[in-house]
């Protein structure tokens, strides 16, 4: 993919009311030029896996149209399922090393869960835009080479106080780096 | 005196009666204060039950209430959980919504079963649901209300919430039971008392109570009844509008339950008062009965009775009984003692005259019989003289002796001693004539004794006064046998006398002339008459002899041989002694100087020390020359002491006063006594001169008198020349001095001027 010239990361730090960092908040960038469904990939595999009772990661973006698969390495059998707008789906109880997968079709997040165990919850962030990624322990996260010009930054987190818990901010992104502190209100 | 006084009297005057109100005070007083205490603690006990009550109430409310949350809640997330359930959330499929949710309602039996979505929508709901409720319960359960009263509306419901999650949470399955009546009912029912449970909200709530989890309860005053109020806030849905538990209870009408117990309590202290005053009565009287008895055994006492108390206890008590009784008898033995010494003698233990008198008076009340009964009073003879010579001691011893004889004469007769040395017996005569006992009274007594190494020969003389006869009371008894002792002692001593009537008129008159004579000086009835001494070898009147003349008003001229006697008994011999010198002084001063006057001195006059006093007063009242007054005393004035009259004797003479010897020959023994004094003179008795005319035995006498005289150095004088025959002889025989009715009778002072006036020119013209 050509690296438009004029490009720069934008690094961002998300911190709740009191100030602690908030750990997977997913950061999208829309920038003028929308990205062509199915013309860019992630670095990360597509794939939300089970794993100790969990699903991991417990966060994932996605772009929209990829096929996620939900690898199982438990040795209990799982059901997950979703009843988001975005995707409604059900992958039945299946075991150890069987893999399911399923197709998101449509841009948003998705809450999946396990109908066998309520503890474990797992986030599905269907994307329209390349530029998107989710903050790390410390709450930061870059998303490299954004082109200049004006752009829309929307975060979200399973918990944040707002409509659809997320919520955006428009930004002008010129050339070179540039960082931000965001400060969000979470449940 | 109402009635208040006569209480107030019996108190004060009643031991019992003031220990009495005093148990009865202090035991009600504890009463009271026990019943104080009671209230007090019963009062506290009482709100801390209530208080405590309501804080268990209170958290009975919490532990049923979250018993009820945990089921509401269990059944929701059941229902919240279930796949189809949260798939119908997921895909909004109501009417499936909504059957769920009725059957979740009928199955548990519950008011209330709905679903309250993220976005504020109501699914389920049981009648109408405000919008606002709506919005306040959503904001309620998105701010994670799980549990407590909720509130929609006017009604409550205890409720739960559950949350659906598909995972994320998409709403909230809300489970309520209605809290109405029925149900506060049956809370109410869970505490010890009635504690009138509540729920209400912050603005209901009674003015000045605050809502406080742990605070105790706050007292107000409701209607008049003081009630306890505890306003407990419990879990709400909507913490904006908490809702608050409010427990009452009325503290009067749990303090009224109490009330019968109080009256109890009053009622048995009343019974317990009742109990002390009867028991410290008893005790009171227990106490006060012997102290009674004591006062009138005193009182008894006091008017001279005898009187003991029982002694009937060993405290202390009995001890003053046992102590009063010891001190009766001791006030009894001392009243006899006291008794006998006043009607006792303390030197030889006989009967006093008191005693003498009562005895007479009860041996008089007797009827003597045949018996004759008599008094004799006994007198020692010169008992003085033993005092005087050997001492009172020995005197005393004698009194003690005689005592003895006189009561083994009297074997268990009456003997009583009068005083001094006087004593008295009562005698009959059941042994022997009264006259036989008297005269063996007196040898009896007579018998020589030793008293004190001294041998003594008591003597006595009696008189004897008849009972009955001679007086029916003891004072006429005692007179007339004192009057019969006087005329036995007057009749000379050692014989007895009884008494006859003639002695009482003779007391009498001598008692009367007694007074008369006392008058007499003051009255000047008394008055001097003058015999003049003639001086044979000088041929004229050389003294005037004093004679004393009492001249009474009725009586007429009494003779000095009937008063002079009557004067020394009683001593007015002593104040008319010296009338009769002074005067006789104060007269003879006018005479010539070389008349002399005589003066006679008693006996009783010169024992009396004032003697050389009054004639030396006398002498320079009158300024008479000492060698002009001669005095004549009497042989009798040696008789009881020479050694001392002979001293008097000297100490006149040393004044320079003339003495003279009278009654010459008269006595026992003149001779040695001229020989001890130089007398001036001699008066030779009329005995002698009477005998002159018709003895030649009394010339010798006389020549013999006169020759010793001249002897001596001596005057002579010869008294009661009547004829000039006697005359002749006593001057033949050498006499030279004579006096008598020959020569002049007693004459006045006048006369005696007269006569020494013819005498001088007699003397002149020869």
């Amino acid at each position: 993919m050509a690296v438009p010239a004029h490009a720069g990361d934008v690094r961002l730090r998300i911190v709740d009311g009191t100030g602690a960092p908030v750990r997977d908040a997913v950061v999208t960038i829309h920038t003028a030029r929308p990205a062509a469904a199915g013309s860019f990939k992630f670095p990360w595999a597509a794939a939300m896996t089970q794993r100790n009772v969990q699903f991991d990661p417990h966060v994932l973006i996605i772009p929209v149209g990829a096929v996620v698969t939900f690898p199982n390495f438990d040795k209990v059998r799982h059901h997950v399922y979703s009843f988001s707008k975005a995707a409604k789906f059900e992958i039945k109880l299946f075991g150890r090393d069987e893999s399911r997968s399923y197709t998101f079709k449509t841009a948003g997040a998705v809450a999946i869960g396990c109908n066998i165990h309520d503890a474990m919850t797992g986030f599905i962030k269907v994307v329209d835009t390349p530029y998107a990624n989710k903050t790390a322990g410390d709450g930061a996260t870059v998303i490299a080479s954004v082109p200049a010009g004006r752009t829309r930054i929307t975060v979200w987190h399973p918990r944040m106080r707002a409509k659809d818990q997320e919520s955006t901010l428009d930004l002008d992104v010129t050339a070179g780096d540039l960082s931000k502190l965001i400060t969000v209100s979470l449940k | 005196m109402n009635l208040i006084a006569r209480l107030r009297r019996f108190v004060l005057g009643s031991l019992s009666a003031k220990l009495t109100l005093f148990y009865a005070a202090l035991f009600a007083a504890a009463t009271i204060l026990v019943l104080g205490g009671a209230k007090v603690g019963i009062t506290s006990y009482a709100e801390r039950m209530i208080a405590g009550e309501m804080e268990a109430g209170g958290k009975v409310f919490d532990r049923v209430a979250a018993t009820r949350y945990d089921q509401l809640g269990d059944a929701g997330r059941v229902l919240a959980a279930d796949f189809g359930f949260r798939s119908a959330i997921a895909t909004d499929d109501k009417p499936t919504i909504e059957s769920a949710l009725d059957s979740l309602r009928s199955r548990l039996g519950l008011s209330q079963a709905f679903f309250v979505s993220s976005e504020g929508q109501v699914a389920g709901y049981r009648g109408t649901l405000s919008a606002k409720d709506a919005e306040t319960l959503r904001a309620s359960l998105d701010n994670g209300a799980t549990r407590g009263v909720l509130l929609l509306g006017d009604r409550r419901f205890n409720a739960a919430a559950a949350s659906v999650d598909v995972p994320v949470t998409v709403g909230w399955l809300v489970l309520g039971n209605a809290l109405d009546a029925r149900e506060m009912a049956n809370l109410s029912r869970l505490s010890a008392i009635e504690l009138k449970p509540r729920i209400v909200s912050a603005a209901e709530l009674p003015a000045g109570v605050q809502p406080h989890a742990t605070a105790a309860a706050t007292e107000r005053s409701v209607s008049g009844e003081r009630v306890l109020i505890r306003a407990r806030p419990i879990q709400s849905f909507d913490a904006a509008a908490p809702q608050i538990l409010l427990l009452e209870h009325s503290l009067t009408r749990a303090l009224a339950a109490y009330t019968p117990m109080l009256w109890q309590l009053a009622a048995c202290g009343l019974i317990g008062v009742l109990i002390a005053v009867a028991g410290s009565w008893l005790l009171a009287r227990r106490l006060s009965r012997p102290i009674a008895a004591l006062d009138a055994a005193a009182r008894r006492v006091s008017q001279g009775e005898y009187a003991q108390v029982a002694v009937e206890t060993s405290d202390e008590i009995g001890t003053l009984a046992a102590s009063f009784n010891r001190m009766v008898d001791d006030i009894g033995e001392r009243e006899r003692q006291i008794t006998h010494m006043a009607l006792h003698d303390s030197l030889t233990g006989l009967a006093n005259r008191t005693l003498l008198r009562e005895h007479l008076t009860t041996v008089l009340s007797r009827d003597s019989g045949s018996t004759k009964r008599a008094l004799f009073c006994l007198d020692l003879d010169n008992f003085k003289v033993v005092n005087d010579t050997l001492g009172h001691p020995t005197g005393d011893a004698l009194l003690c002796e005689i005592a003895e004889r006189l009561t083994a004469f009297a074997n268990g007769g009456f003997v009583a001693r009068l005083g001094g040395d006087e004593f008295a017996i009562v005698i009959d005569d059941s042994t022997g004539s009264l006259d036989r006992s008297a005269s063996e009274l007196i040898r009896a007594v007579a018998k020589p004794c030793h008293v004190n190494g001294h041998r003594i020969v008591p003597g006595t003389s009696i008189g004897i006064a008849v009972l009955g006869v001679d007086g029916n009371d003891p004072v006429a008894l005692v007179k007339n046998a004192d009057l019969a002792l006087y005329r036995a002692k007057h009749d000379g001593r050692g014989g007895f006398r009884f008494f006859e009537s003639a002695m009482d008129a003779e007391a009498q008159a001598r008692r009367q002339m007694e007074l008369d004579l006392h008058d007499a000086i003051q009255n000047g009835e008394l008055s001097l008459m003058y015999q003049p001494l003639f001086n044979l070898n000088e041929g004229r009147v050389s003294a005037f002899e004093a004679l004393l003349r009492w001249n009474h008003p009725v009586r007429g001229s009494v003779s000095p041989v009937d008063f002079i006697p009557l004067a020394e008994d009683t001593g007015l011999i002593i104040p008319i002694g010296e009338w009769v010198i002074r005067e006789a002084c104060r007269t003879a001063r006018s005479w010539p100087d070389h008349v002399r006057i005589a003066v006679n001195v008693s006996a009783v006059q010169f024992r009396n020390p004032g003697l050389n006093s009054v004639i030396l007063q006398a002498l320079s009242e009158s300024g008479l020359p000492p060698g002009r007054l001669e005095l004549e005393i009497t042989e009798s004035l040696f008789i009881d002491n020479v050694e001392a009259t002979l001293s008097s004797l000297h100490s006149l003479r040393a004044l320079g006063v003339r003495v003279a010897l009278d009654d010459f020959g008269t006595g026992y023994s003149s001779l040695s006594y001229l020989r001890s004094f130089p007398f001036d003179k001699i008066k030779i008795d009329r005995s002698f001169i009477m005998d002159l005319l018709g003895s030649d035995s009394a010339t010798a006498i006389i020549k013999s008198i006169t020759s010793l005289a001249e002897a001596l150095g001596m005057e002579t004088t010869a008294e009661g020349v009547e004829h000039v025959e006697q005359m002749d002889i006593l001057r033949e025989q050498g006499c030279s001095h004579i006096q008598g009715f020959y020569f002049s009778r007693p004459i006045t002072p006048e006369a005696v001027t007269a006569m020494l006036a013819d005498g001088a020119r007699e003397q002149a013209a020869a």
